[in-house]
């Protein structure tokens, strides 16, 4: 998850190309279904498979290292959760669990998450988002806030290690000044960029009064169609527990 | 200038929702582990989110930033993992928030404090499941964190401190955009970008 892997082009693309709207609905189903409480019955297949998705996304753009990495660190996880919620107890099962769960829950949608961000380019998504109908309010922020989190963490790894040169580190003796030469600089980076975005947002014609055209392919492919039918078996089996509950 | 929002404002509304939620988020993480401060988590997140939100009002001269703010950091609030409450109550405290804001003419130093305090009032959509799906969210930190947790959770969120939650998001959000305030004169007043 490093920030060179989050930029996305277009020709040099590898792995399997779904529309943004396909990786967004996978995006919300793994995640939704990841977090859900029940853990017992059908999902217990069912949470696996989910969290196997990314594995094989990041494997399909021959990654294999990044896909190896987090396939080991989760399946220990798992196990470890397995075994902290059936024998220990106190305060190593909760101490063991907290650990694991954050990476068995979370991993799987954050990784999903990473993969649709560096695997769709900026005007893939406003295309896909123009075609769903949204309006620009929320397509533009929505964008701006995809590409940024990667660009947000190089920023603050920058500001570290300028800090770190002027002895400033986390752990001194004022927190509150600790946070203040953080955030300020901070702050003031997100100001700059949030000009310059600006301005090269404006020569590529957003905010037009005309319609924006562009040159990427989107639309609903075989591929797309595998996706989907996987997302509804997924909630259909989860919607099933649900009743059976009942 | 013309009223509608335009791109570089739907920019700059982009680019302060991430840091808003990034760093409320690194705040929250680590706290959140610690049962006992669930209840004062939103107190925190607004307190050191009224930083960026201050810098951020400096930008907001147009009706419906802050409303789209709200259901941009409930969205991804429900894409995190923390539950697609924050969405509707983001968008209706969001709007209240930018109705104080603009009666205030985006330029009332009281008028934003009291429109960022409504604003974070949106962080109560976190909260509802544990209220009023008491059940539903005990088997949910059972299942994450081991019933010790949650019987502790639980246990330190009954009914009637849902009044001390919003109660001490409202008066730690004030005390975050004075924070803010300050350190918006201190810092950025000078270099000229507010």
């Amino acid at each position: 998850m490093n920030g060179v892997s989050f930029s996305a082009s277009i020709d040099k693309r590898k792995g399997i190309t779904l529309d943004p709207r396909t990786k967004l609905l996978l995006l919300l189903t793994v995640t939704t279904l990841m977090l859900s409480t029940s853990n017992e019955g059908l999902m217990t297949f069912v949470k696996p498979c989910l969290s196997l998705v990314p594995f094989l996304l990041i494997l399909s753009e021959r990654r294999v290292k990044t896909a190896g990495k987090y396939l080991l660190l989760y399946a220990v996880c798992f196990l470890l959760e397995r075994i902290a919620l059936t024998t220990l107890s106190g305060l190593l099962s909760f101490t063991v669990l907290a650990l694991t769960s954050i990476m068995t829950r979370f991993a799987p949608g954050i990784m999903t998450g990473a993969w649709l961000i560096s695997s769709t380019t900026v005007s893939e998504f406003i295309g896909a988002m123009e075609r769903m109908h949204i309006t620009e309010k929320i397509i533009i922020p929505l964008s701006v806030i995809f590409r940024f989190f990667p660009t947000i963490s190089e920023e603050y790894q920058a500001i570290r290690d300028a800090m770190k040169m002027r002895g400033i580190r986390f752990g001194g003796k004022n927190l509150l000044l600790m946070v203040e030469y953080r955030l300020v600089p901070l702050m003031v980076s997100v100001v700059k960029i949030g000009d310059e975005l600006s301005a090269a947002a404006l020569t590529r014609g957003m905010g037009a009064p005309i319609k924006r055209t562009n040159l990427c392919r989107i639309g609903f492919r075989f591929q797309d169609g595998v996706v989907l039918l996987f997302c509804s078996v997924c909630v259909g089996l989860f919607l099933c527990q649900q009743f059976m509950m009942l | 200038m013309s009223n509608k929002l335009q791109p570089k404002d739907l920019i700059n509304l982009g680019l302060f929702t991430v840091l808003y939620f990034v760093i409320g988020c690194c705040v929250a993480i680590p706290v959140g582990f610690v049962p006992i401060f669930l209840p004062v988590l939103g107190a925190l997140w607004s307190l050191v989110t009224g930083i960026p939100f201050m810098l951020f009002l400096t930008r907001v001269k147009k009706f419906g930033m802050v409303t789209i703010m709200g259901f941009l950091s409930g969205l991804l609030m429900g894409l995190t993992g923390m539950g697609f409450w924050g969405v509707p109550m983001g968008v209706i405290f969001g709007f209240l928030g930018d109705l104080i804001l603009k009666s205030g003419g985006y330029k009332s130093a009281k008028k934003s404090l009291i429109g960022y305090a409504v604003f974070s009032l949106w962080m109560m959509g976190t909260y509802i499941p544990m209220y009023f799906m008491v059940e539903d969210s005990w088997a949910n930190f059972a299942a994450s964190f081991g019933e010790e947790y949650a019987d502790k959770v639980m246990a330190a969120m009954p009914m009637w401190s849902m009044a001390l939650v919003t109660g001490g998001i409202f008066v730690f959000a004030i005390l975050g955009g004075l924070l803010g305030k300050a350190i918006l004169k201190k810092h950025f007043a000078k270099t000229g970008i507010v």
